[in-house]
């Protein structure tokens, strides 16, 4: 099993959550503002993205509304909801106090 | 444009949902094929090259098709309870007698014809298809009447009922299937449960009363025949609340067999294991026969789409 991509698996979620909750955004941009962000550690299958957007959607953590842009193009937005701004704070509190926890244990011994 | 047309067009094949849901998830992923080659194309790529990369970066559109499927595939229990509603509604007619008053046969009737056309008129969601499956026993019901003529006209009219019957339930298969061979499955599901109990009770018949059931003889099968359609009502429930499409299947298949196994071992028909074993064969038939169907369906759809291609360069 890939250590990493468990990880990943397991905070993808979040990581879309955190990342619309910043701007309504779409499918391609949040691809590469992932990348942008992590310095290129997170990269995607990128039609995988797709599943997780509609994951949330479902659950009513996020709305998707397709909008045009100048250019004529027509651009599926996502949208974080009220729901999904709650959940992304019980995330982010979790999440913190996990990396806390973590890194408390896992940090190098000295001396 | 191959690369592009053969990603979401893939996706599109396996994507088996509702058709909005599935036109609105296709049409996204376009877009984002298309940001992507222009992305590569100006970073000084060559078209092809550009189609090539996308499609790899893009990922498996089988996998992308089978998430997305999982996201949606799962009904509420509000729609598992309406989708075995049909067959808890049978088990109950066995289990409280209800044969005996002709206003609850007419009453599950008239059910079953409104809640099918409503639900065939919006939409076609999955609850629909347990209830589809029990218009089509009056195919059943005719062919029930068929053993009560003489045995010369009984023959001839089998001779145009038998072909008629199987039109029937091919078209009507084939109609659903295009829509997800699932689906058609979870139609024909009570078909080879309410043939053994016909059989069953006519070979009963047979060895007494002239043909004709006694009241004791059906209050005897009655708990049987009443459970048999329970076991069915649960095997919808679980269908309709399972994601993966490989467990739906298994699901059906698995507690089908298992019906027929109980109604074989419980001793109560004199059914020989032949008999049973051509059940289980049309059990197996009835509900993996509509994948086939429906990939000849595919396969005859795309033929002129590849023919138009070819002539196109």
């Amino acid at each position: 099993m890939n250590y990493e991509r468990e990880l990943l698996k397991g905070s993808t979620d979040s990581l879309l959550l955190s990342l619309i909750n910043r701007e309504p955004t779409y499918g391609y941009k949040i691809i590469k503002e992932l990348e942008k962000r992590s310095n290129g550690y997170f990269q995607f299958k990128e039609g995988t993205l797709y599943p997780a957007l509609h994951r949330l959607e479902k659950a009513g953590l996020l709305q998707g509304k397709w909008q045009r842009l100048p250019s004529g193009q027509e651009r599926r937005y996502y949208y974080i909801t009220p729901k999904g701004q709650k959940a992304l704070v019980e995330r982010l509190a979790v999440w913190q106090n996990f990396s806390t926890a973590v890194a408390l244990i896992m940090k190098p011994t000295t001396g | 444009m191959p690369a592009k047309s053969t990603y979401t067009d893939r996706l599109k094949d396996h994507l088996r949902l509702d058709s909005t849901i599935k036109n609105n998830v296709v049409r996204e992923i376009r877009t984002h094929v298309e940001d992507k080659k222009h992305e590569l194309v100006e970073s000084g790529l060559s078209e092809k090259e550009a189609f090539a990369t996308v499609t790899k970066l893009m990922g498996s559109p089988e996998l992308v098709a089978r998430q997305i499927y999982e996201v949606y595939s799962q009904g509420s229990w509000l729609q598992a309870i309406f989708a075995a509603l049909p067959h808890l509604l049978v088990a109950a007619f066995f289990a409280l007698h209800w044969w005996q008053n002709t206003f609850w046969l007419i009453g599950i009737l008239v059910a079953v014809a409104c809640t099918a056309i409503y639900g065939w008129s919006h939409g076609k969601p999955a609850w629909l298809f347990p209830w589809l499956g029990y218009c089509l026993m009056p195919v059943l019901a005719v062919g029930i009447l068929l053993i009560y003529l003489p045995v010369n006209w009984a023959w001839l009219a089998a001779c145009a009922y038998v072909p008629l019957a199987l039109v029937i339930v091919f078209s009507v298969t084939r109609k659903i299937s295009k829509k997800d061979w699932v689906f058609a499955s979870l139609m024909l599901l009570p078909l080879p449960i309410m043939l053994g109990w016909v059989l069953a009770l006519w070979i009963l018949a047979l060895e007494g009363n002239n043909g004709f059931l006694s009241h004791e003889q059906l209050y005897d099968f009655a708990p049987l025949m009443a459970l048999s359609f329970a076991v069915l009502a649960l095997t919808v429930a679980v269908f309709i609340r399972v994601r993966q499409r490989w467990l739906k299947v298994g699901v059906l298949l698995t507690l089908e067999i298992s019906v027929l196994g109980i109604m074989a071992l419980s001793g109560k028909s004199s059914i020989n294991p032949f008999g049973w074993a051509g059940l289980i064969l049309l059990a197996v038939i009835l509900i993996l026969g509509p994948a086939m169907l429906e990939r000849r369906q595919r396969q005859t759809s795309r033929r002129p789409l590849n023919l138009s291609r070819k002539s196109a360069r």
